[in-house]
C-alpha cells in the first residue's frame, strides 16, 4: 500500500528529557488517522517534526516516498503538509480572499506596473470557499466570521496550497454541536479527494465518528495503532492513562425528599439581553449542570450573576439571604467563585507564580475599598499555595513555578485553588475541562464532588454531553438566552438535551 | 519531582541573574568606561555628588512613570506635569505663601493632574498613550499661559535650599532614596501594589478576579503625576526659577530609565530598584559626557544610542541565556 507519511522510530530529546521515544506513525491517502494521548504525551512534538519545527534526534521518515531525517518549515510546505493549529492563524484585518492568497496575490499589469488582480483573486477564493462550504462573499473581512468559519478559511488555505497531508490540532475544541457536524462533513469530502488527515483530539467520542485509525501515545512512548472499526473507544482509555478512568461522577446516594436550597437566582436578565429571565436553584448535595449550544446565554448568565456584566434585573440568594452584587469584587466578598472558560484570558496571571495567583483572591478578601488597603503576607500566602497545590495535586516543580508554564489541567487547578482559598460557598465552573486531558478531567470532577460533599453549591456550564450526563445530578438546558428545560440525571439523554437546546431558536 | 526542581533551578540561574543584575552590570560598565576616559575627575567625591544631583529629576520622574508602565500603559505628560507643579509652587511663593504650603499645594496639583489623566482614560476607554499625548500639550499650554511665557524668578532662599547639600550630601538625592525606599516597601508588601502587578499582567483576569481595574488605573496615574510634581518642585528649587519649558521632553528620559531598569512594556513586570538604577544611569551618562566636553547636542545623540545599546545588550544576553537554558 502507498503511504503519504511513514515515520520510523522517531526519537526527540530536549535538554536530555526524552519527549518522544521510538515512535512510529504512518498515514495513508484518504484516511483520518487520530493521534490520541494526554497533554504531554508527545502528540505536538510528533506533529512539529512534520511541520519542520522539531528536528528529531533519531529516526527516519518517508514523505511521499522520499527519505528525510528532518524537515524545515519550507520543506514541510513543499511536501504538501499543512497544519491547522488550535489558535487559528488567519489575519482578522484581511478579507477571506486575501487570507487565502497571503504571499501569492495574483497580479495584472496596468501601464506596466503590477497591480493586485482582485477579480481573479476573488474568483479563485470563491472556488475554494465552495469546497469547504463558506457561504460568504470573498471580500468579507475575516474578523466578521465565527470561529468555525475561520477554521474553514484555514482549511481552504491548506487546499489553496494543494496540501495532501492535513494536520488538525483539536479542531472541535471551540465548536458547537452543529459546527462540529459541519466540520466532519468537510473532512469526509477531503478524504474522498485523497487527502490524508492527522487528527489530534482528546474527545474519545469523535474517534468513532470520524477516525479510520487511531494511534495512542503516552509519555512520549508509542502505545499502539488500532483500526477504529475493530475497537470500542473505551478500550483506548487504559492505553492513554495506564489506569481505568472512572467515567461517572454522580452522587452515590439518591437526593433527599426536600433538599436544602443553597443558592438561588431569580429573574435575572442581562442589560444586553443575552440572557433573559433566568431563574434556578442549586440544592445541597448536587452538581447542577447547565447545558445548551455555544452562545445560548449560559456563560452570559453566569457573568451577570458574578457582576462581570451589568444586569437590568434579577436577584441572587445565598442560604436564603439576598446578595448585593454590583461587581466581581462584591461577588467575591459574598462567597461566589467563578472559574471562567478561558483560563489564559480571564483565569490567571501570566506574570505570576503559582503562589501569587492563588493569593490574589485572599488578598482582595482581606483588603477593603476594592483591594486598596492591607499588607501581603508572603509566608502565609506560600503556605496556603502549598496547601492547595497538594490538596488538588497540582503537578509542578514548586509553588514558585510560573503558572503559564503548567499544563491546562494544572492551570485550572491553580484557578480552582485561588477560589478554594477564600472559602467560597458557590462555585461556578464554565467549561472547566476544556482542553484538559482525560486524567486531569477526572481529577477536576472529583474536586467538584468533594466541594458538594463539603456543602458548597456547585454549578457547571458544559457543552460536552458526556460530561453533563456523567457528572451533573441535574441538568438545566439553555436555549437562545432562556431556560427551556430541566432534567434529573436519570431521565436525561443526549437527544432530550439537544432537543431542548434548539427549542427556542 | 524534587530532582527536576533542582535541574530547573540551576538552568534558570543565568537568566534570573541577568534579570536581577543586568541593569547594575550596564551601569558598572558605563562607570568603568567614563573612569578610564576621565581618570582624574569622574570618580572624585565632588563629581559623584554631582551625579547624584543630576540623576534626581530623571529618577523621580521615572518612579512615577513606572506605575503607568506597570499597568501596561504609559504617561507622556510627566514633563508638563513637573513644569505645571513647579510653576504653581513658584507663583505661590511670589505672593509670600510659606514654603511648606507652596510645596504642599504644588503636590496637590500633581494629584489633580493625575486624576484628570486617570479619569479620562477610564471614562473614554482610550489608551493612556493617546490621553497623555493630549494632556501633555494641554498642561504645557496652561503653564505657558500661567507664566506668560517667561520664567518666574526671585524665589525665597528657604525654598531654593531644597536643592542644597546637607552634611555634604545632596538633599534632592536624599529625597530620591527616601522615595525609593517607600516604593520598594510599597511594591513588595502591599496588597494594592500586588493588585497593580496583577492588573498589568492581565487586565481581564484582574477584573474577573475582583480587582477594581478602573480605580487602580486612576491610582497609577495619580502616583505618576504626584511624583512628577515632586520632580518639578525640586527642579524649580535647583534652577531657582520656574521655567515654562522646564522638563520638556523629559518623558523620554523617564520612560528610558524604566525600560533600562527592567520594567516590561507589556506590563506587570519591573521593580522600583531597577528604575532607580535606570535613572542613575541616565544621570551618569549626561554627567560623564559633560566632563568629556561633549556638546549638549552630541549628548542627546549619545544618550539615544546608549539607550538602544543598553536594551540591545539586555536582549542579546537574554537570548544567550535562553539558549543556554535550552541546551
Amino acid at each position: 500500500m502507498e503511504y503519504l507519511v511513514q515515520m520510523h522510530n522517531m526519537t526527540m530529546k530536549f535538554a536530555g528529557v526524552v519527549a518522544l521515544d521510538k515512535v512510529s506513525f504512518d498515514l495513508r491517502p484518504g484516511e483520518v488517522h487520530v493521534l490520541l494521548g494526554e497533554n504531554g504525551a508527545g502528540k505536538s512534538t510528533l506533529v512539529k517534526i512534520l511541520s519542520g519545527i522539531n528536528h528529531p534526534t533519531e529516526g527516519e521518515m518517508f514523505i511521499g516516498g522520499t527519505h528525510f531525517t528532518h524537515l524545515t518549515p519550507a520543506m514541510s510546505k513543499d511536501n504538501k503538509i499543512a497544519i491547522i493549529y488550535q489558535e487559528l492563524s488567519v489575519i482578522d484585518e484581511l478579507s477571506i480572499a486575501e487570507n487565502l492568497h497571503v504571499g501569492k496575490l495574483p497580479t495584472k499589469r496596468i501601464l506596466g506596473i503590477p497591480h493586485v488582480d482582485y477579480a481573479k483573486m476573488n474568483e479563485h477564493a470563491k472556488e475554494l470557499m465552495d469546497k469547504v462550504g463558506i457561504r460568504r462573499s470573498p471580500g468579507t473581512l475575516v474578523q466578521e466570521l465565527s470561529i468555525s468559519e475561520k477554521q474553514m478559511v484555514e482549511i481552504a488555505k491548506a487546499l489553496a496550497a494543494d496540501a495532501r497531508i492535513l494536520i488538525m490540532d483539536e479542531p472541535t475544541s471551540s465548536l458547537s454541536v452543529e459546527e462540529t457536524d459541519n466540520l466532519f462533513d468537510i473532512i469526509r469530502q477531503l478524504k474522498a479527494d485523497g487527502i490524508g488527515i492527522i487528527y489530534i483530539s482528546h474527545k474519545l467520542k469523535e474517534i468513532k465518528r470520524i477516525g479510520d485509525r487511531v494511534t495512542v501515545l503516552k509519555d512520549g512512548k508509542y502505545m499502539g495503532t488500532r483500526d477504529v472499526s475493530d475497537i470500542e473507544v473505551e478500550d483506548l482509555v487504559p492505553m492513554m492513562v495506564g489506569r481505568q478512568v472512572q467515567e461517572r461522577f454522580l452522587r452515590p446516594t439518591p437526593p433527599e425528599a426536600e433538599p436544602e436550597v443553597l443558592f438561588s437566582v431569580r429573574n435575572l436578565t442581562r442589560r444586553d439581553r443575552k440572557a433573559r429571565n433566568i431563574s434556578f436553584d442549586v440544592y445541597k448535595g448536587e452538581i447542577l449542570g447547565l447545558g445548551g449550544l455555544i452562545g445560548a446565554g449560559r456563560s452570559e448568565a453566569m457573568e451577570g450573576i458574578f457582576g462581570v456584566s451589568p444586569i437590568s434585573e434579577g436577584e441572587v440568594y445565598l442560604h436564603g439571604r439576598k446578595l448585593e452584587i454590583t461587581n466581581p469584587y462584591s461577588a467575591l466578598k459574598q462567597g461566589i467563585a467563578f472559574v471562567t472558560e478561558n483560563r489564559r484570558e480571564t483565569g490567571f496571571f501570566q506574570n505570576f507564580e503559582i503562589w501569587k495567583n492563588i493569593s490574589v483572591t485572599t488578598n482582595l478578601k482581606k483588603s477593603r475599598f476594592g483591594g486598596f488597603t492591607g499588607l501581603t503576607d508572603e509566608k502565609q500566602e506560600r503556605e496556603q499555595a502549598t496547601h492547595y497545590s497538594e490538596k488538588l495535586r497540582t503537578k509542578c516543580w514548586g509553588i514558585d513555578q510560573m503558572t503559564v508554564n503548567l499544563s491546562g489541567g494544572n492551570q485550572q487547578k491553580v484557578i480552582v485553588g485561588k477560589w478554594l482559598a477564600v472559602n467560597s460557598d458557590v462555585f461556578i465552573f464554565d467549561e472547566p475541562t476544556k482542553g484538559i486531558d482525560v486524567g486531569a478531567k477526572s481529577e477536576i470532577y472529583q474536586i467538584m464532588r468533594d466541594m458538594v460533599d463539603e456543602g458548597k453549591a456547585v454549578v457547571m456550564v458544559s457543552s460536552d454531553m458526556t460530561e453533563l450526563l456523567g457528572v451533573c445530578d441535574r441538568i438545566i438546558v439553555f436555549s437562545n438566552g432562556q431556560i427551556t428545560k430541566t432534567f434529573m440525571n436519570e431521565e436525561a439523554t443526549e437527544e432530550k438535551i439537544l432537543y431542548a437546546a434548539v427549542s427556542a431558536y | 519531582m524534587v530532582n527536576t526542581a533542582a535541574k530547573k533551578k540551576s538552568r534558570m540561574s543565568f537568566g534570573s541573574y541577568w534579570e536581577r543584575f543586568g541593569t547594575l552590570s550596564i551601569l558598572l560598565l558605563i562607570l568603568i568606561g567614563f573612569s578610564i576616559a576621565s581618570p582624574n575627575y569622574f570618580l572624585s567625591v565632588n563629581n559623584i555628588k554631582q551625579i547624584g544631583m543630576q540623576s534626581t529629576i530623571y529618577t523621580v520622574l521615572a518612579f512615577g512613570e513606572f506605575f503607568a508602565i506597570l499597568l501596561a500603559g504609559i504617561d507622556l505628560s510627566v514633563g508638563s506635569v513637573a513644569a505645571f507643579c513647579g510653576a504653581v509652587c513658584a507663583k505661590l511663593l511670589l505672593v509670600n505663601c510659606p514654603v511648606w504650603a507652596a510645596v504642599l499645594i504644588g503636590l496637590l496639583v500633581g494629584v489633580a493632574l493625575g486624576a484628570i489623566n486617570g479619569t479620562l482614560i477610564n471614562l473614554l476607554q482610550l489608551h493612556p498613550f493617546v490621553v497623555t499625548l493630549g494632556t501633555n500639550t494641554i498642561f504645557r499650554g496652561i503653564v505657558l499661559v500661567m507664566c506668560n511665557g517667561k520664567p518666574i524668578f526671585g524665589l525665597p532662599l528657604g525654598f531654593k535650599s531644597i536643592a542644597l547639600y546637607v552634611g555634604g550630601f545632596p538633599i534632592p538625592f536624599l529625597i530620591v532614596l527616601v522615595i525609593a525606599a517607600i516604593l520598594i516597601w510599597f511594591t513588595k508588601y502591599t496588597i494594592a501594589a500586588r493588585n497593580m502587578y496583577a492588573l498589568g499582567g492581565n487586565k481581564q483576569a484582574a477584573w474577573y478576579s475582583g480587582i477594581n481595574t478602573k480605580r487602580f488605573t486612576l491610582l497609577a496615574h495619580i502616583l505618576s503625576s504626584t511624583l512628577a510634581g515632586i520632580a518639578g518642585i525640586i527642579m524649580t528649587a535647583r534652577v531657582g526659577a520656574a521655567e515654562p519649558t522646564a522638563g520638556d521632553g523629559y518623558e523620554t528620559y523617564a520612560i528610558a530609565a524604566c525600560i533600562i531598569g527592567g520594567t516590561s512594556f507589556f506590563g506587570g513586570k519591573g521593580k522600583p530598584f531597577g528604575v532607580l538604577l535606570g535613572g542613575i544611569l541616565i544621570g551618569t551618562i549626561f554627567n560623564g559626557l559633560s566632563i568629556l566636553n561633549v556638546s549638549s547636542f552630541y549628548q542627546k545623540i549619545a544618550l539615544g544610542a546608549l539607550i538602544i545599546f543598553a536594551l540591545a545588550l539586555e536582549k542579546v544576553v537574554g537570548n544567550i541565556s535562553a539558549k543556554t537554558q535550552r541546551d
